[in-house]
């Protein structure tokens, strides 16, 4: 049962320390391939084992049963022989009784040889009922025949005529008589002293078996429950784990872990089929993220866009009004200048369309330095409106990141708005990018200066659905889809604040390569 | 003939400062230019303008704190802002808070001639008034 039991075949996945699957996640080839796997098994369900220990529990309780069942009905025979038994003594020394006054008196014979009658039907009954009793009693009810025989011929010669033979043989027979008339009690009251101990032995083995019978019953309870339970809790424990790493943004598949299939491994499809389906709305929450900071960057864009056009558009009006009484050098000045401001127009609109198109996630060795330049060149508007100034500093030789550059970027874009949002008019917000002590780890600071987080706030402030602006329509979705995608990247975002001082958001990226950049 | 009227005008792209400066000054107009808005400010501490255009999104001092500026020294003065289609509650604010008309980016040089032909004949009304 053991060997059933053991979680063999444990999979390198399982022991994988390598992290959460960094390529596009699950697809369906993979779905299909772990649910043929965990199908494909042979089945040891709960169920069969839970109707196994109950025929077992049931077998050897039915044993015990069974034994127990012996027992009463060696009991019962007992019983019966004692009945017969004690009640033929009884009736034997009332002959007794009956011979002695028959001995002084001359009179009595008649009533013991009555009692010994009673007594010899009683005996004889019983040995005709059962075998068993018969081998029992048989002995004692020869010894009581012989010892009425004798009485019965006490009698016959009590009747002959008076002659010195008849006194001779009566007088011998009386001796017989005594002798064997207590032989015949002695001999019963121990036949039911021994048949008394039997019947207490028998007793007692009765109570052994109620005792084994419990304590088997406790052992095999206990048996069963501990299998089922170590069965059932080291697969739930497994599951915990299962959603834990999931809920970090790991969504590799469960693949099989022991040799057979039970419950839980329609369990583990189930929750591969929910992998699948988290990780497509992932996707699309992402997307969806990404889209309302688009909507954000849009407007800010739309008024960043209206001053080169501004230009083109004063530019152009002017050389066509002035173009009579315009030097040559003047024409090309003002051509030079709506050249400039066309290229500065389409790269402000460049740069939010390569963040806006929609991809798939695309991992590359990245230089987060360039990555963080490029967040803020999208940002640039929302910035200057917010009258902030940004304090970068990036240290060189930055360790290579494998990432997506425009899910990187969504996420920094999360962090430096939401510093926008407690920054005042003129404040400062310092982002500082740089390889931790270990250079395992490349870290992205972000720290305002505004108002700070309460401590009772911060462990929520990746929760999905949280804000604190909620009164701006805001849908709190940010720092959630933020720590996913960093999650995914096998990284982490942290917070740290103090009141009235600031907060820093620290992000942090495994490094692909120390000092590659 | 009265004296030319004085325009400041302020807008952090230099750009609009050189296209519009020629094209008022022809006009008869006598323009003042600034790219920073702190230059601006120290400029109206020392003068008196008729009008003052200026954009709103700006560094360090934005046009909202130029108009404020403005009127608390010179109430006469007519001050056009300009601002972006995006932003127009900006301009409503700039309204709001005293400013005589506004023209949202891009625009031509007629619109802002014509926005300062209706501040010079304001203020010409005003002056027959008195």
């Amino acid at each position: 049962m053991t060997e059933w039991i053991a979680d063999r075949f444990q999979t390198l996945g399982e022991g994988n320390a390598d992290g959460p699957d960094s390529t596009n996640g699950p697809n369906m080839k993979a779905f299909e391939s772990t649910r043929k796997a965990l199908l494909s098994r042979p089945k040891f369900s709960i169920r069969l084992q839970i109707y196994i220990s109950f025929v077992f529990s049931f077998t050897v309780i039915l044993g015990f049963a069974i034994a127990q069942l012996a027992a009463m009905q060696m009991m019962k025979k007992k019983v019966v022989i004692l009945d017969a038994a004690n009640n033929a003594l009884y009736e034997i020394q009332h002959a007794l009784s009956f011979q002695n006054d028959f001995f002084l008196y001359g009179a009595g014979l008649d009533e013991a040889l009555a009692s010994l009658r009673r007594a010899r039907s009683l005996l004889q009954n019983a040995v005709d009922s059962s075998r068993d009793i018969g081998d029992i009693l048989g002995d004692l009810l020869a010894r009581e025949k012989g010892y009425e025989s004798m009485l019965k011929n006490r009698d016959s010669l009590e009747k002959q005529p008076y002659s010195a033979e008849k006194e001779a043989a009566i007088e011998k027979l009386d001796a017989e008589i005594r002798t064997e008339g207590k032989g015949t009690a002695i001999f019963g009251r121990e036949l039911i002293l021994r048949e008394k101990k039997a019947l207490q032995r028998m007793i007692g083995l009765s109570q052994n078996i109620h005792a084994y019978s419990l304590f088997s019953l406790l052992l095999i309870i206990l048996f069963f429950t501990f299998l089922l339970t170590r069965r059932i809790l080291a697969r739930i424990n497994r599951f915990v784990k299962y959603t834990q790493r999931i809920a970090l943004g790991n969504y590799t598949l469960i693949i099989p872990a022991r040799s057979y299939r039970d419950e839980f491994s329609d369990l583990a499809v189930a929750i591969n089929r929910m992998i699948m389906e988290l990780k497509l709305r992932q996707d699309i929450l992402v997307q969806s993220h990404k889209l309302k900071a688009i909507g954000a960057l849009t407007a800010g864009v739309a008024h960043e866009l209206n001053n080169p056009l501004n230009n083109i558009m004063l530019t152009a009006h002017m050389f066509k009004e002035d173009y009579p009484n315009l030097s040559d050098e003047e024409r090309q000045e003002m051509m030079e200048d709506v050249i400039h401001e066309s290229e500065r127009a389409k790269k402000i609109v460049s740069n939010l369309l390569d963040f806006a198109r929609e991809s798939h996630t695309v991992m590359a060795p990245l230089d987060i330095g360039g990555v963080i330049r490029e967040t803020l060149d999208l940002a640039a508007n929302q910035i200057n409106l917010k009258g902030a100034h940004i304090d970068l500093r990036i240290e060189s030789h930055l360790p290579v990141v494998n990432g997506d550059k425009q899910q990187l970027i969504q996420v920094f874009l999360n962090v430096i708005f939401n510093a926008l949002d407690v920054t005042p008019k003129g404040g400062r917000i310092v982002v500082d990018v740089g390889p931790t002590k270990t250079a395992k780890f490349l870290t992205v600071k972000v720290t305002d200066f505004g108002p700070g987080i309460p401590d009772h706030v911060i462990p929520s402030i990746f929760d999905p659905f949280f804000t604190t602006k909620s009164k701006q329509g805001g849908t709190g979705l940010g720092l959630s889809v933020s720590q996913g995608i960093v999650a995914k990247h096998g990284g982490e975002i942290s917070a740290y604040s103090e009141p009235n001082a600031g907060t820093t958001f620290t992000v942090a990226l495994p490094a692909a390569s120390p000092h590659g950049v | 003939m009265s004296k030319p009227m004085t325009i400041l005008l302020l807008d952090d792209e230099p750009i609009v400062g050189k296209r519009l400066q020629p094209a008022l000054a022809k006009e008869g107009y006598e323009v003042e230019v600034f790219q920073n808005s702190i230059e601006a400010l120290t400029r109206i501490e020392e003068k008196e303008f008729d009008i003052v255009v200026t954009d709103i999104y700006m560094d360090e001092v934005d046009g909202i704190q130029i108009l404020e500026k403005v009127h608390e020294k010179y109430p006469k003065t007519k001050v056009i802002v300009i601002t972006g289609y995006a932003m127009m509650e900006m301009a409503r604010e700039a309204m709001e808070k005293g400013a005589f008309d506004f023209i949202a980016k891009p625009f031509k040089p007629d619109d802002l001639r014509d926005a300062i032909l209706k501040a010079v004949s304001s203020l010409r009304s005003e002056s027959a008034l008195q």
